[in-house]
C-alpha cells in the first residue's frame, strides 16, 4: 500500500509527459497471431505458446457471453434497463439478464446500497459461481454518491464485495454503461489464468 | 411502390451488396471489414484526424447510424470510442453537422493532445494519493 502511495506522484508525472509526446503514428495492421487480437505475443517457449493460447480461448468464450445479474436498487436501475432494451440492445454482446446469481458472471449494482440491502448484496454476490465480475453503477454505488452522509447507506458497493468497473454518474447513461460493459471485454481478454497456473 | 420482380425475388438487395463490396475494394477488404467491424457497409468519407480515423457518412441509413468512424489497422481490434478525437466527437454523435474539416477548432496552447481512456491499463491507470497530512497517528510495534 505504502509502495502505492509513493508510486502514484511519478506515475502521474510520466502520464503528463507521455500526453506531450506525440504519439508515434503508423497504420500498419498486426502481423502474425497479433491479428486475433490476443495480447498474449511475447511467448518464450512452446509450453507457454500453448497455454496462452488456451487463455485465449477461455477469454474469449467468457467475455463473449457475459450474463448479468440484475440487482438494480434504484433510479440506475431504468438505465440498466434502457441498456437491454432495442435502441442499446445489450444482446448483441451476449449480454443477457439472468434472474438467478447461479447462473450469472457478472452483477450490475444500480443504485443506492442501504445497511440494509448491503447483507443481501453479498450473499447474492456469494451465490454466483467463480469467475464473476462486479460493475457498480452510478455515483451512489460508487462511493456512497448523494447519501454519502447518511445514515443508512452504504459509502460505496466497494464495502461489501469487489468491484471490477466504476461507471460513474447520477445516473449514468445506458451508453455510460455499454462503455463499462466493453471495458470489462477487455479486461477479460488480458486474464491469464492458465498461464498463472502453468507457471506455478 | 410498386414492386417488380426484381424487388420481389430480392435480387436488387443482391445487387447493392455486390456494388458495397466493389466499392469497399474487393471480397477480401469487405471481409477485413466484417472481421473487424461487423458490417458490411460504405459512405462518403467526411474527413481524417490526426490519429488516423476515418470518418464516414451515409444518409440512406436512419439518423444515429448514418455517421461512423473507421479506427486506422494500427489499433485493429483493441478499438475503443475514446480514441475519437473530440473535435470529431461533435459531428459523430450529431452535436453538430459541422465537421472540423469545415469549421477547424482554435488551436489553444494550453489544450493538451488528446488520449484514450486508460483507466483499465494497470501501468497507466490513476492511483489515487492523499496529498494532505495524515488524521490518524501510526505507531511502529516492536
Amino acid at each position: 500500500m505504502l509502495s502505492r502511495v509513493a508510486g502514484a506522484p511519478t506515475a502521474a508525472l510520466a502520464r503528463l509527459a507521455s500526453t506531450q509526446a506525440t504519439p508515434a503514428l503508423s497504420s500498419e495492421a498486426p502481423k502474425g497471431m497479433g491479428k486475433t487480437g490476443t495480447p498474449f505475443l511475447n511467448t518464450s517457449s512452446a509450453g507457454e505458446y500453448a497455454v496462452a493460447r488456451l487463455d485465449d480461448v477461455m477469454n474469449m468464450a467468457q467475455r463473449t457471453s457475459i450474463w448479468p445479474l440484475t440487482f438494480g436498487l434504484a433510479c440506475c436501475a431504468v438505465e440498466m434497463m434502457h441498456f437491454a432494451a432495442p435502441r442499446y440492445d445489450m444482446d448483441r454482446y451476449g449480454v443477457v439478464f439472468r434472474a438467478s446469481p447461479r447462473q450469472c458472471d457478472l452483477i450490475f449494482v444500480a443504485g443506492t446500497v442501504t445497511n440494509k440491502m448491503a447483507p443481501a448484496l453479498r450473499r447474492v454476490y456469494d451465490q454466483m459461481p467463480e469467475a464473476k465480475w462486479v460493475i457498480s453503477m452510478g455515483s451512489c454505488a460508487n462511493g456512497g454518491g448523494y447519501y454519502h452522509y447518511a445514515y443508512s447507506v452504504l459509502r460505496g458497493a466497494d464495502r461489501v464485495i469487489p468491484v471490477d468497473i466504476y461507471v460513474p454518474g447520477c445516473p449514468p447513461t445506458a451508453e455510460a454503461l455499454l462503455y463499462g460493459v466493453l471495458q470489462l471485454q477487455k479486461k477479460i481478454k488480458r486474464k491469464r489464468e492458465a498461464q498463472l497456473w502453468y507457471r506455478r | 411502390y410498386q414492386m417488380g420482380v426484381k424487388e420481389l425475388l430480392g435480387l436488387d438487395k443482391l445487387a447493392k451488396l455486390a456494388t458495397t463490396v466493389q466499392k469497399i475494394g474487393g471480397l477480401r477488404a469487405a471481409l477485413k471489414q466484417r472481421y473487424l467491424m461487423d458490417v458490411t457497409r460504405t459512405g462518403t468519407l467526411v474527413g481524417e484526424d490526426k490519429f488516423g480515423n476515418k470518418y464516414f457518412e451515409d444518409n440512406s441509413y436512419f439518423m444515429p447510424r448514418n455517421r461512423w468512424v473507421v479506427y486506422p489497422d494500427r489499433v485493429w481490434l483493441d478499438y475503443d470510442a475514446t480514441q475519437v478525437a473530440p473535435e470529431w466527437h461533435r459531428w459523430l454523435h450529431h452535436i453538430s453537422d459541422e465537421t472540423p474539416t469545415t469549421n477547424p477548432p482554435k488551436n489553444e496552447k494550453w489544450v493538451l493532445t488528446h488520449e484514450e481512456n486508460s483507466s483499465i491499463f494497470p501501468d497507466k491507470k490513476y492511483t489515487p494519493y492523499a496529498t494532505g497530512r495524515t488524521k490518524i497517528q501510526g505507531w511502529k510495534p516492536q
